[in-house]
């Protein structure tokens, strides 16, 4: 039984040695098994969620987002919508949008964004909505995250 | 979530330090697993009774104090800087937790039903007045209703409970005393973070005021 | 009572030592260089270098018997080579080390491994990763990374801590200044509070989903990239953050001699300690040999050996495994031991087969991070900047 033990152990050790060559060799490929596999996605609190809606303007689109209420078990009382308008070089001296995240015909807000500056304005028209969370330039566009509460 | 979670931090320290008291008086040598486990569940409805009576005393804490005052936020950070400093005490510079259930050696001789002993342990838990017992209360309390205090506790109730589920199994307790010197130091560290939300608190307060 | 001086356990003969070498060698050549000779003339350089540099480590390490001395040296190396690459990375293609908020949007924060525990209750109830990095692609993707995680866990366990963490050389540098320690005493119950943090960071993570170690306590934001101070709040946690690198990095493990980072901190490295328990390697104390002079106790970097190790004959379950202990037993009654196997067996093989394994991960883990700060560095002599 000893000697079993010991074989075991030495083969045990042995295997070590083999998945840290697999650990390099195959990285890129575990990496794409694991997450196929697992179904993992970045969060939505950092993703902005998916996009639900696109409003074509032309030299430039919105992309609305899906309400972010997120939590580990449930919903947030409080959450985030984000829009995204994009490529930045379509983008105008100034962004007039009104968003209607509840899908029911009326708008919930606006957001007018001068794009030179960063000053950003929010319109409440939904009590649910409170206030920016942040309007930011990115590599390619403009996002706004828009803080909303639940009743 | 902040009650399970607020419970799930402080469930090793109330594991650490309620057991060597307990362990005596619910869990004898050789009577199997399946006693350990009926005698755990009786400590458990105990604590739960007392935890549920706390959070209905949280709510009306909150109609006859807080209720009557006009913001409250300062009135909470002032009453999370004062626990959350005792838990930084106990946890940080080890000086020892006020626990309730310790004082289970004195009553339990006259208690008649020797049955009743670990739900009468579990009581005594449910009402001690340790730091992140009164973190919890304050928390509870600023809620608002009784449904969410009730809630509140229970949920503390179930962070706090998971820790004990292993207990029928007494290899458990080899490592108790490891396991109090990281609940202590894991309830100074929740008490940094309290001391930190209610010093935002104490200064959001004094700037409406 | 005058201590012998250590004295070198467990050294191969010159034959053996370099057929090791060489099949060492020709691993390394080939991972490093991932098949194809450079054209770039710094690039060439760096990986020779890169190949002398972990082929020689490797052969004193297996024929002096002395492994801790060598593989510190590795070790730090590629500590301060990834702050040289990461750094010039940041300054390459953002202008500055500070993350601004475009990037956390586009999800293009790098991921380290010190995030891993506050991900783990999330993803398993929301299978989403809070942290904004990229999955899959990009500079240091979470599923990369992960992989690295799960190979070195179950390679080494938390022998990760000193063959992997690019981290831990800063403090295992730093550890090594002086040739005394300043503070000698540290009680030890300070090598549980990584375990109190690690609670705490899981449940806050999980409570907020978000990597509250990386927010308020990480510090090697110190040295790779933190947010821009923009509020009270981020200063705070600027404050916080710097004071911890400058305290339990530089100044703490230059006065005890100690990786007070790794041994009292980090939630990562409790988290490692935990899968000690299933890791095929650990460090044993043959008994009959030891005659409890207590230098393993004094020179252990965190605090793994105690004189219930010296009873039990095993370090505790935070052993790194990086072999400080192995080298300083003046009897060799201390050695790297295989699970299952008799702990006065064949030390040697033992050993052989753990640094197989160890040198194996961090020379191929660490080889383009140390090529790049290279390539940066030869850059920096000739043209006076870092930035490729």
């Amino acid at each position: 039984m000893p000697k079993i033990r010991s074989i075991l152990g030495y083969m045990w050790a042995g295997a070590a040695v083999i998945v840290v060559f697999a650990t390099f060799l195959g990285s890129g490929f575990f990496s794409r098994t694991l997450v196929a596999a697992s179904g993992v996605k970045i969060s939505p609190l950092y993703t902005g969620g998916e996009v639900v809606r696109s409003v074509d303007h032309g030299s430039y689109r919105a992309l609305i987002h899906r309400p972010v209420f997120d939590a580990l078990i449930g919903e947030r009382k409080e959450g985030f919508i984000q829009v995204n308008w994009e490529p930045l070089a379509g983008l105008p001296p100034v962004i007039e949008e009104s968003i209607d995240y509840t899908g029911d015909g009326k708008a919930d807000f606006s957001v007018r964004i001068d794009t030179k500056t960063g000053k950003t304005m929010l319109t409440h028209i939904n009590p649910q909505v409170t206030s920016i969370e942040e309007s930011v330039k990115l590599d390619d566009g403009w996002v706004v995250r828009v803080q909303l509460k639940k009743d | 979530m902040q009650g399970f979670f607020l419970g799930l931090s402080n469930g090793l320290m109330c594991l650490a330090y309620c057991t060597p008291v307990l362990v005596p008086f619910m869990l004898g040598e050789g009577r199997g697993v399946a006693h350990n486990f009926v005698a755990l569940m009786q400590f458990l409805a105990g604590r739960l009774a007392g935890y549920l009576a706390f959070g209905f005393a949280a709510w009306l804490f909150n109609v006859a104090v807080l209720g009557r005052m006009g913001p409250k936020g300062l009135f909470i950070g002032i009453l999370y800087v004062i626990f959350s400093s005792l838990m930084m005490a106990y946890g940080i510079f080890g000086r020892e937790m006020p626990c309730a259930v310790r004082s289970i050696d004195r009553i339990a001789g006259k208690i008649r039903i020797p049955l009743l002993i670990p739900a009468a342990a579990g009581i005594l838990s449910g009402v001690a007045f340790c730091p992140p017992f009164l973190l919890a209360m304050t928390d509870a309390a600023a809620g608002g209703s009784l449904s969410y205090s009730i809630f509140f506790f229970l949920m503390f109730f179930a962070g706090t409970s998971l820790f004990f589920l292993p207990m029928p199994f007494v290899g458990a307790f080899r490592r108790l005393q490891v396991l109090r010197i990281i609940g202590k130091m894991a309830a100074g560290i929740v008490g940094l973070y309290y001391f930190y939300a209610g010093m935002i608190a104490v200064i959001a307060g004094i700037r409406g005021a | 009572m005058k201590i012998n001086p250590p004295q070198a356990r467990q050294r191969e003969g010159m034959v053996k030592t370099v057929l090791l070498t060489v099949v060492m060698a020709v691993i390394t050549i080939i991972m490093f260089s991932k098949g194809k000779i450079p054209q770039n003339t710094k690039e060439l350089i760096a990986l020779i270098l890169t190949i002398l540099f972990a082929n020689t480590l490797f052969f004193l390490m297996v024929h002096t018997g002395k492994t801790d001395r060598y593989r510190a040296v590795y070790f730090s190396t590629f500590a301060v080579m990834l702050i040289i690459s990461f750094i010039s990375h940041m300054f390459g293609a953002r202008g500055s080390m500070s993350l601004s908020e475009a990037k956390v949007l586009q999800c293009e924060v790098p991921f380290c491994h010190l995030v891993i525990p506050m991900t783990l209750v999330p993803m398993a109830l929301t299978k989403t990763i809070i942290f904004p990095g990229s999955l899959i692609g990009g500079y240091a993707s979470i599923a990369s990374m992960f992989v690295l995680w799960i190979g070195a866990t179950l390679a080494l366990g938390r022998g990760f801590c000193s063959w992997g963490c690019f981290y831990g050389g800063l403090d295992d540098g730093f550890s090594r200044v002086l040739k005394r320690p300043v503070i000698k005493k540290i009680n030890p119950k300070w090598i549980y509070l990584p375990f109190a943090v690690l609670l705490f960071v899981v449940l806050t993570a999980a409570a907020y989903l978000s990597p509250t170690y990386c927010t308020w306590f990480c510090p090697f934001k110190a040295v790779t990239e933190f947010e821009a101070v923009t509020s009270t709040k981020i200063l705070i946690q600027t404050i916080i953050f710097v004071s911890l690198f400058i305290g339990l990095v530089i100044v703490l493990p230059i006065l005890t001699k100690r990786r007070t980072q790794c041994a009292f901190l980090c939630p990562f490295g409790a988290m490692q300690s935990l899968t000690n328990k299933i890791n095929v390697f650990d460090v044993r104390i043959d008994k009959e040999k030891c005659v409890k002079c207590k230098r393993c106790i004094q020179v252990c970097p965190t605090l793994s050996m105690s004189e219930e190790s010296l009873e039990d004959g095993r370090a505790r379950i935070t052993c790194m495994k990086c072999g400080k202990c192995i080298d300083s037993c003046p009897k060799g009654a201390i050695s790297y031991h295989i699970k299952g196997t008799d702990v006065a067996g064949n030390n040697n093989a033992y050993r052989l087969l753990f640094l197989f394994a160890a040198f194996l991960f961090i020379s191929i883990f660490s080889a383009h991070i140390i090529q790049d700060g290279i390539v940066r560095v030869l850059k920096l002599i000739t043209t006076g900047s870092m930035i490729l």
